[in-house]
């Protein structure tokens, strides 16, 4: 273990890439098997065409899904989406660039309040609501960003956590634009043809989770997701090598901010409603947990985290129907469950959900040969993405 | 006049409860070099805890002291399983555990007590004083309030300052090999920091209880309160905790009191930045290099 | 008294110490020298508990001393002086040195042990309130020294006093650790990278060469040995 490794644990905590960067020989012979298999589905090799194609694989599918469920089911899968964004930054902020934060539910807020004040306001479509609300939370991740790329882990953490209390307050504070503790109301859009609302907006947001994370893929292999990586790893040599640290930073910090806001804005379209009880410290604790879930740094693995925040309420409600708790426990046992993931994450420091299927897959490849089709459709190219960072990562 | 004075003493109230958990995470820090995020979280468990012992017909006292006594418990067993497997590990890892075990803890207080607000007993009348014609915004529970956080505070530094434990605790913090070498039992005395900390945590909640809404997530708000006091009093000596409580307690009482309420916890945050960029070693802190 | 057999360390893969074997006795100094990187800081700390053995034993009065950890090890008289000084700098001269005292020492006699140390080192004496931040190279190795013997130790390990220490300090160091095992039956490890001084002190030396030790012998005879000294002595 070199220096800069030990800091890249130390930047990165349970970085999803983490275990298998020892794998050695197994790892090469799995990446070898992954290209080929990627040659083999024919996924070409440049970036943004296989994220488009993988985009529109992933499209159909949740297509055939949507169509095949009832309305609340719709309402879920859009939330998965929506909170599939939010972890999408989250997961690059922490995986890619080190940097972690406490507080994203208060970018949340932003964006969901920005959404409602224009609905409010102004006539600008729901594209330019979406994207003012995106813009908003960066800028504000982005104010948030400079104090903190100089802050250590303890210091970052007080920080955000405070935000995620304070912020949501101020719309208690100034009422009279923000409606008070009522909050205010939004309007979902309305559905072509004979569509159900509903199942209108659930693709809407399949569709802007589809488009964040095909984005977020191709900045991680960018210049900027480059940059990201280094400064991770080790912010001298990266400020040595050319890179502007700081800005680095601020940047990932703005990027994971906008997901977050674009997350929040879409979501309250489908709650109808923003008030500051929708953005409690329980839901930033959570939104860190999910992500750590899914195993950070994945963007296949947000959905994992994404399906776990959607779920979690409604198991543990059966959980404490189950021990006779009353359904008012609920709520706390699936707070309680992010709190144990986190712990049980920092102890044992697995790379998440994803990074044990990807396990799995390689044990599976290394050892018989294997070489069947390796869970969904996007699973192949992430992966990819992900060994090609780990390369990079080495010293 | 009568506002500012009013504002004025509860400042000072609140900032002693600050300075109280501003204490407790200095110890934690200066021995184990993690802020511990849960701290509010155990004090506002182990408070419930005194709840339902006051609620089974235990007196006040002794379920005061039972709080306490179940907060050092709580914090050593704390640090024995989930902090020390950590060590060696990057200072995130304790630190992101720390806040799991915060969202734990309320999540179970929550399934088990309810989110509902209730009223904490005072120990004494919280009417206000009487200082010649007027009622001021200090009560017999807030002189209490003060004197025990005082007695807190002094028990700490003299403990530090002139006792062999003390001195062996310093050690053991500066310097853990070379006080190993030397025969210092390390680990328990890092057992020890966690446990006096949680302790003063627990002191904290039962104290503010009276004076909050006391539901599972009544400590959120001290905590950071606590957490800029900390930071504010340079997060190292007993006396800077005091002092920074202080500022913390007052500025927020005057944001408080004079813009509103609920611009408390940003304008906490404020404070708390303009403290890390401006000088991050804490208004009180000496030139002594955190460890961070 | 100390009673080494066979003794590995391991980094990972990096083997620094290959079954190292030597007897240490009481009342004398046995000095292991060695080229930067040969092993020598890892068997102290070895020795010490502070990083653990692979392979081999370590006994100290026949009880075994390898697998227990520094405090435990330190609480049967065993004190390590680790390389670079080791004074606790946030604490006073005097609180380094009660600090020594607390294991080993019976309460009542502490502040009488101390005095001891401050007879020994006066200088210690003059600036016992100061923080040890402001004390100087040699008033620092007085210190860490002076510590060890407030442990009241059987067994001192030393790991480079001379470093940095100036041809005459050092002279001085070498003098009193020479006087320090003679009477009481206090035996001493000392680590060394000056060869020279060390030998002239030792009653026994082995060199260490890539985690083995090579020589074992006089000190009187290892200084003799001409192609010895430029192969692994450098003087």
């Amino acid at each position: 273990m070199t220096a800069s490794h030990t800091r890249a644990d130390a930047e990165a905590g349970p970085s999803g890439t983490r275990p298998d960067a020892e794998a050695g020989p197994p790892g090469a012979r799995a990446r070898a098997v992954l290209g080929l298999l990627a040659r083999r589905l024919r996924l070409p090799n440049q970036p943004l065409v296989r994220h488009l194609i993988l985009f529109v694989l992933g499209a159909g599918l949740f297509y055939v899904l949507t169509v095949n469920v009832g309305a609340y089911n719709d309402y879920q899968i859009g939330e998965i989406a929506v909170y599939a964004i939010v972890l999408g930054g989250l997961s690059v902020l922490t995986g890619l660039n080190g940097q972690f934060s406490l507080g994203h539910g208060a970018f949340m807020a932003i964006g969901a309040y920005t959404l409602a004040l224009l609905q409010l306001h102004a006539d600008v479509g729901l594209v330019g609501e979406l994207v003012i609300a995106a813009v908003i939370a960066a800028a504000a991740g982005a104010v948030v960003g400079v104090p903190a790329a100089r802050l250590s882990p303890p210091y970052l953490a007080g920080v955000t956590l405070m935000l995620a209390l304070g912020l949501p307050q101020l719309s208690a504070q100034y009422g009279s634009v923000f409606g008070g503790e009522q909050g205010l109301t939004t309007t979902p859009p309305a559905a072509p043809g004979s569509l159900s609302p509903e199942r209108w907006l659930a693709w809407i947001q399949l569709f802007c989770a589809l488009v964040v994370l095909v984005l977020l893929a191709n900045l991680v292999r960018s210049r900027f997701g480059r940059a990201f990586r280094a400064v991770r790893d080790d912010e001298v040599a990266a400020a040595v090598s050319g890179i502007h640290v700081a800005r680095t930073k601020v940047l990932a910090f703005a990027v994971s901010a906008g997901c977050a806001g674009l997350g929040g804005a879409l979501l309250v379209l489908s709650t109808g409603v923003v008030n500051v009880g929708e953005f409690p410290l329980s839901l930033s604790i959570g939104l860190l947990a999910a992500m750590v879930f899914g195993g950070a740094g994945s963007l296949v693995g947000v959905w994992w985290g994404a399906v776990a925040l959607v779920y979690m309420p409604t198991w543990s409600t059966s959980l404490s129907q189950h021990l006779s708790l009353g359904t008012s426990a609920a709520a706390y046992l699936s707070d309680a469950f992010f709190g144990v993931v986190l712990v049980i994450a920092m102890l044992v420091s697995p790379a998440g959900v994803q990074g044990g299927i990807r396990r799995i897959g390689q044990l599976l490849w290394s050892g018989g040969g294997v070489a069947g089709l390796g869970g969904p459709g996007g699973g192949v190219a992430t992966d990819r993405m992900d060994q090609e960072t780990k390369e990079r990562s080495r010293p | 006049m009568e506002l500012f004075v009013d504002i004025l003493l509860s400042g000072v109230a609140q900032g002693m409860v600050f300075a109280a958990i501003a204490l407790g995470l200095g110890l934690v820090s200066r021995a184990t070099g993690i802020v511990n995020f849960a701290q509010g979280a155990m004090g506002m468990f182990t408070t419930f805890i005194a709840f339902s012992l006051l609620s089974h017909g235990v007196g006040y006292w002794p379920a005061f002291v039972a709080a306490l006594a179940l907060g050092a418990v709580l914090g050593a067993a704390v640090e024995r399983t989930l902090i020390r497997p950590l060590q060696g590990k990057p200072a995130l890892n304790p630190v992101i555990v720390t806040i799991g075990l915060l969202i734990v803890l309320e999540g179970v207080a929550g399934s088990i007590w309810g989110n509902v607000a209730r009223g904490f007993p005072a120990a004494f009348s919280q009417r206000g004083l009487v200082i010649g014609r007027t009622r001021v915004a200090f009560s017999h529970f807030d002189v209490f309030l003060v004197c025990a956080v005082v007695v807190l505070v002094v028990a700490i530094v003299a403990l530090f300052r002139w006792t062999n434990l003390g001195l062996r605790m310093r050690a053991a913090a500066f310097s853990p090999e070379v006080s190993r070498l030397l025969g210092v039992r390390v680990g328990r005395l890092f057992t020890l920091a966690w446990a006096l900390a949680c302790a003063a945590g627990s002191l904290a909640g039962l104290l503010v209880a009276p004076l909050s809404s006391f539901s599972p997530y009544y400590m959120d708000l001290n905590l950071v309160y606590g957490f800029t006091a900390a930071v504010l009093g340079g997060l190292l000596s007993p006396v800077g905790a005091l002092a920074g409580g202080l500022v913390t307690g007052l500025s927020i009482a005057f944001v408080g009191g004079y813009v509103g309420p609920d611009l408390q916890p940003i304008a906490a945050l404020a404070l708390l930045l303009l403290v890390l960029m401006v000088r991050p070693q804490g208004l009180f802190g000496t030139s002594e290099v955190r460890r961070v | 008294m100390l009673h080494v057999e066979g003794l590995s360390v391991r980094y990972g893969p990096v083997r620094a110490l290959e079954s190292v074997s030597f007897e240490a006795r009481s009342a004398s100094i046995t000095t292991v020298l060695g080229a930067n990187g040969a092993g020598k800081t890892t068997l102290l700390r070895a020795l010490s508990g502070l990083v653990p053995s692979h392979q081999g034993t370590a006994s100290f009065d026949g009880q075994r001393i390898t697998g227990r950890a520094p405090e435990a090890v330190a609480r049967l008289g065993v004190s390590h002086v680790p390389e670079g000084r080791g004074v606790i700098a946030e604490l006073t001269v005097d609180e380094n040195l009660r600090l020594g005292t607390f294991v080993r020492v019976r309460r009542g006699e502490r502040r009488a042990v101390v005095d001891e140390i401050y007879e020994r080192f006066p200088q210690l004496r003059d600036k016992r309130h100061r923080s040890a931040s402001t004390l100087s190279g040699g008033e620092r190795q007085m210190l860490v020294i002076g510590r060890a013997l407030a442990c009241r130790p059987r067994l001192l390990l030393l790991d480079e006093p001379s470093l940095g220490l100036s041809p005459i300090v050092t002279a001085q160091l070498m003098a009193t650790l020479r006087e320090l095992t003679t009477g009481d039956g206090l035996g001493a490890v000392l680590v060394e990278q000056n060869a020279r001084s060390a030998l002239s002190v030792a009653d026994w030396a082995i060199v260490l060469n890539l985690g083995r030790v090579v020589v074992a012998d006089r000190p009187a005879r290892l200084a003799a040995d001409a192609d010895l000294r430029r192969h692994y002595l450098g003087f």
